[in-house]
């Protein structure tokens, strides 16, 4: 049983999925009947709206149901095309995919900024405005009354049979799911992973959350186009009818049974609601509370949908695949602690900074230097500032005053992902570590700004996208090793323990070669082993060159560690200096310990 | 001090947030009429133990006795109506909200009409004479020290046998600091058991009974305020014997 | 003037659904795009107690708020409450909302049903337009209940602790507040709300299956530009959306009522995405 799955491991993902699209070209030479063939088209089409949903939902975390008016946009651009004698069905397709994406792109710019309910609601909205816009121009579309009159579709000239246009949609649906399949399968879908789960976390990876959210959105208006222009031509007739609100329901519904987080469960999801559904003895009575229910169950029930189940199921199989074959943790825990290489700092400054938020002061006229190949560690009671002081740093809040600059590259003021890419990484005070990624892909997407590879360079598997794929590979190992993780990089990252997920957050900063590293409590949590591990693993960086600056609650670890010390209190430097000056300064003692430090040992009390 | 006037007990207590454990063993007793100050370190998880007794964050050993009861998996908003009134750091009223909403809020958990409420509304303003002046104007007017005593008064609407005041004097000036102490101290008198969470050591040592100092989630010293040394309590801050600060400060 | 009579009154129907989104919004920061749904219902409702039951219409108003009140507590224990994450529980509500459409044409199928008004549909003349009694009284309704809410909130015990709720969940508890019943005694309450506002929405907009849909999102956009959380936003938010569509369907054509609605929801969303009529909140650390 185990061996059987092992070898069915071994086959490429896109084995079984390739099979299916061949079994599927073959089936009118089996004797499928007009009925049947009608249904697979309609439900390739169907598959294809979601998959381009899914891109949106389930990969950027964004519902924007603009997919039916892009869907009607490739539609009735291959019918006014068609009937205006362009009848070639390729330019067809390209036409209709690019109006789809100018609609993509028209909705998504001002839509995406909102995110959330906004975004949902304003493409809700634009759905319902399909049959006014079709109405306006009722001249050439026909208004509710639909397009009729569309020419024949032709390939190279000849007019497609029916059975040819079967094999064109199925192609098409190929290809489509193979260029979605790559774009997923690669540093790009973990980097849409990361983005949805965590747009925080994702602009600290250098990621501008804006422009991948828009070519998500962007991308996803492709197979919607396609689909439209396929749907003109198999019944040369359109009508508003096919873009309703109810549709739109369909298709959502759908994708969240199929899985949205999925490449293939919008195959399944479409199926099950076209054939399933469509079968079924008085669909049109209770189509609606079934499709409701596949709603309302589907998001309270299985979050990943049909395709959340099967990845399940496959992940705990290798799991007892992999016990069984003795690769268990224990085996192969060699841990070859690397070398640091000589690492390029920058000198951190930070000037006069000051930040208010309503009437509070949160910083007032703060002033720090994180020199290279030094630890620079800032400390101080609640609330004075620390995180906001590395907050401002990362580029999360604007300063009110004040310069921050890295060597002489002013930073303040640009959004977090540029600052990211000038050389700042951090980690986190609660580890932010995106779910449904192995450890090794969870830091490989510290790389994803500091070494470009464009979609398309994925979607065609480039010489160049994989020459970066290998190198994110051995990048992600040298630095898992470097902080003793070496031996788990399949490991589900979230379920580490809470020390290791800390030591993954280390990796994930290092291995974009940062010019300077912001530890937020690190230490926090960690047990004495990981303590060391870490400790000794700041000292390494520290002589390899980079500029570390940590915000540490742990006295101790700081005395050991820091070459500086900045004291916050309220908002304010209250002192800095070497670990052996703080540590005298009567006045530090006292924001720490609420004590004039004149006294003499004795009671403090009822003297 | 009779077993009978204990409240609050707390043994070995374990806590934290998800698998994040700050709190690994905490011991401490709150008696009528007493103050008992929690002492710590930034992060040494007196908040935390705090957010625990009174149900926010579950417990994950040991054990919260209040009145004689266990109270094992009891609800935040349970304890409120058993007496027990919780003073959030950072001075948490409703920003939204009057002066006088957040004490009739204050006082929801004693189930009582509101005319009732209104009453014991004055005699809020009676303690702290700022409140009533300013009574319809929202709490975001106030500037700190007032929003704390409001924080203060909102939670004694509940009209608590438990008093917990998470740094009541955190980021307030030294004169109002001192005022807000006397007050806490003044609470005692009513019979009221007080925990204290500070910062401030010094001034709330003078008014406290017993003291509870935490080091990196454990208990590191008890015992009655009156005998404490500063000696103990650095030891007790940074930790057993490399407690170089201690050893600085002591000479 | 007839017009903005018309417009007006077709306004104050949003703004009660926005009002309901308001109630769920202050009460638990979400959103329950089946609120016009269920107002949908209270139509039939009302419909099948006046119309085909022959009962006088305070009863049948009560009627609707308790079918209605339920429906909507049963929602918010099988859609809201088990799901914690945002997306999803746009796509649970959303599918409660579909739901209830399709379970209302299978009751009652796609034509639309006029519901006749309790106080008579004789067409007034007022300020130099013809108004019918039921849009006067829905623009009176909408304004009472906003005046009324707000005093509850304001001057009730209950309603100072959902607006404590509303701002600081924890510390609501820390009060003694069962948030969780009171989020969801909220809820049921919208429920209550659409139901017996079945009574004034049915005559004006009639009874018919797919009134959700377009409902919830003019709703939206009232919320939109009176600010979320706002109660009396929604008055203005009304206001502007009715006569938006009213004017622009009069003056430029039907097919541009939608058209212009959707523009001023885009307009204000980039311009001040909290609302035209919120203060922005200051964050504060």
């Amino acid at each position: 049983m185990l061996a059987l799955w092992l070898k069915i491991r071994a086959l490429p993902t896109w084995a079984l999925p390739l099979l299916l699209g061949i079994v599927l070209l073959l089936l009118p030479s089996l004797g499928m009947n007009y009925g049947m063939t009608r249904q697979v088209i309609l439900t390739l089409l169907l598959a294809l709206i979601v998959s381009g949903l899914n891109l949106n939902l389930g990969y950027a975390g964004e519902l924007a149901m603009g997919h039916i008016a892009m869907y009607a946009a490739g539609a009735y651009t291959a019918g006014l095309i068609g009937k205006a004698g362009i009848t070639e069905i390729w330019v067809q397709l390209l036409v209709g995919a690019l109006a789809a994406l100018v609609v993509g792109l028209v909705s998504g710019v001002p839509g995406l900024r909102l995110g959330g309910w906004s975004l949902a609601m304003t493409s809700f909205f634009l759905i319902l405005l399909i049959p006014d816009v079709l109405s306006i121009f009722k001249e050439s579309t026909g208004g509710r009354n639909g397009l009729t009159g569309i020419a024949t579709p032709t390939l190279f000239g000849e007019p497609v049979t029916e059975n040819q246009y079967y094999v064109l949609v199925v192609v098409i649906a190929i290809l489509w799911f193979a260029f979605m399949r790559n774009v997923v399968v690669s540093r790009h879908g973990t980097a849409f992973q990361v983005l949805k789960q965590s747009p925080v976390l994702a602009s600290s990876l250098g990621i501008s959350v804006f422009r991948m959210k828009l070519s998500a959105y962007a991308l996803g208006a492709i197979p919607a186009g396609l689909a439209g222009v396929l749907f003109a031509n198999l019944d040369m007739f359109i009508s508003p009818e096919a873009f309703t609100f109810t549709v739109a329901m369909t298709v959502l519904a759908a994708s969240i049974f199929g899985g949205s987080a999925s490449v293939y469960g919008a195959l399944v999801g479409a199926g099950v609601l076209q054939f399933g559904l469509n079968q079924a003895t008085n669909f049109q009575e209770y189509g609606l509370i079934i499709t409701g229910g596949f709603l309302l169950f589907g998001g309270v029930l299985f979050s990943g949908g049909i395709a959340g189940v099967g990845q399940k199921i496959v992940r705990k199989l290798d799991y007892k695949a992999a016990e069984q074959a003795g690769r268990s943790k224990g085996s192969s825990a060699e841990n070859a602690v690397a070398d640091v290489e000589v690492l390029q700092g920058a000198n951190l400054s930070v000037q006069t900074v000051s930040k208010a938020f309503g009437g509070n002061k949160a910083l007032s006229q703060v002033s720090l230097e994180a020199k290279p190949g030094a630890v620079t560690a800032i400390i101080g009671p609640n609330g004075s500032g620390k995180t906001t002081l590395l907050n401002m740093i990362s580029g999360y809040y604007e300063t009110d005053e004040g310069v921050i600059a890295l060597d002489d590259l002013q930073i303040q003021g640009q959004p977090s992902y540029k600052v990211a890419r000038s050389g700042v990484s951090r980690t986190f005070q609660t580890p932010n570590i995106p779910k449904n990624l192995s450890v090794i892909e969870a830091v490989e997407s510290g790389r994803y700004s500091t070494q470009r590879a464009s979609i398309l360079q994925a979607v065609f598997r480039t010489p160049k996208f994989r020459r970066i794929r290998r190198e994110d590979r051995s990048e992600a190992q040298r630095v898992l090793n470097l902080v003793g993780l070496g031996s788990q990089l399949n490991a589900d990252a979230d379920s580490l323990p809470l020390g290791n997920r800390r030591l993954l957050e280390v990796a994930r900063s290092l291995i974009g070669s940062p010019k300077v590293i912001l530890l937020d409590e690190v230490a926090s949590g960690l047990d004495e082993d990981e303590l060391d591990v870490l400790a000794d693993l700041i000292l390494r960086l520290r002589e390899a060159g980079l500029t570390v600056v940590i915000v540490e609650h742990n006295f101790q670890l700081v005395l050991r560690l820091a070459d500086v010390i900045y004291v916050l209190a309220q908002g304010s430097v209250m002192a800095h200096g070497a670990p052996a000056e703080i540590e005298k300064n009567p006045r530090v003692m006292e924001e720490y310990l609420g004590i004039v430090s004149d006294s003499d040992g004795t009671s403090l009390v009822g003297a | 001090m009779t077993e009978e006037n204990i409240l609050l007990e707390v043994e070995h207590l374990q806590t934290g947030y998800g698998d994040l454990k700050v709190v690994r063993d905490v011991s401490l007793t709150v008696r009528s009429g007493q103050i008992t100050v929690l002492l710590g370190r930034n992060g040494a998880g007196k908040t935390t133990t705090l957010r625990a007794i009174t149900g926010l964050n579950r417990t994950y050993g040991g054990e919260v006795r209040y009145l004689g009861k266990k109270l094992g998996e009891t609800v935040a908003h349970r304890r409120v109506a058993q007496g027990m009134s919780y003073v959030q750091e950072g001075k948490r009223v409703f920003h939204e909200l009057t002066i006088e909403q957040n004490l009739l809020l204050g006082g929801f958990s004693t189930k009582s009409k509101k005319r009732a409420l209104l009453e014991a509304v004055q005699e809020i303003y009676e303690f702290f004479p700022i409140l009533g002046d300013k009574r319809s104007l929202p709490a975001s007017s106030m500037s700190g020290g007032q929003q704390q005593m409001l924080a203060i008064g909102q939670a004694l609407m509940a009209k608590p046998k438990l008093l917990i005041l998470d740094e009541p004097s955190q980021g307030l000036a030294p004169a109002i600091m001192k005022e807000v102490m006397e007050r806490v101290h003044s609470l005692k008198a009513t019979g009221l058991g007080i925990l204290l969470v500070e910062q401030a050591v010094q001034e709330s040592l003078e008014i406290s009974d017993e003291v509870s100092v935490l080091d990196m989630g454990r208990t590191s010293l008890a015992g009655p305020a009156s005998s404490m040394t500063l000696e103990q309590l650095q030891e007790a801050y940074f930790g057993t014997s490399e407690s170089v600060p201690a050893k600085q400060m002591a000479e | 003037m007839t017009i903005i009579w018309s417009g007006m009154a077709i306004g104050a129907v949003y703004a009660l659904v926005a009002i309901g989104y308001n109630i769920v919004f202050i009460s638990q920061k979400t959103f329950n795009f089946a609120q016009a749904s269920l107002m949908m219902l209270g139509a039939f409702i009302t419909y099948v107690g006046i119309v085909v039951m022959q009962l006088p219409w305070w009863l049948v108003g009560i009627m609707a708020a308790i079918i209605v009140g339920l429906i909507a507590a049963l929602e918010e224990r099988i859609a809201i409450r088990p799901v914690k994450d945002m997306h999803n529980l746009l796509v649970t509500t959303l599918g409660a909302s579909i739901i209830l459409q399709g379970v209302a044409q299978l009751i009652w199928g796609g034509e639309p049903y006029r519901v006749p008004f309790f106080a008579g549909d004789q067409v007034i003349s007022l300020f130099g337009g013809n108004v019918y009694p039921v849009e006067l009284v829905l623009v009176a309704v909408v304004i009472l209940l906003v005046i009324g809410l707000n005093q509850f909130s304001k001057h009730s015990l209950i309603g100072i602790a959902l607006m404590g709720m509303s701002e600081d969940r924890e510390a609501a508890q820390l009060r003694g507040v069962d948030v969780r019943r009171f989020a969801f005694l909220a809820f049921a309450f919208t429920g209550v709300l659409a139901g017996f506002l079945g009574l004034f929405v049915g005559p004006k907009t009639y009874a018919v299956a797919t009134l959700g849909a377009s409902l919830a999102l003019k709703g939206f956009v009232v919320l939109a530009i009176g600010g979320f959380g706002s109660l009396t936003g929604t008055l203005a938010g009304g206001l502007i959306v009715g006569l938006t569509e009213a004017l622009a369907s009069r003056y430029i054509g039907a097919d541009f009522a939608n058209l212009s609605v959707f523009l001023i929801l885009v307009v204000i969303l980039m311009a001040k995405p909290s609302g035209l009529f919120n203060r922005q909140k200051e964050r504060t650390v």
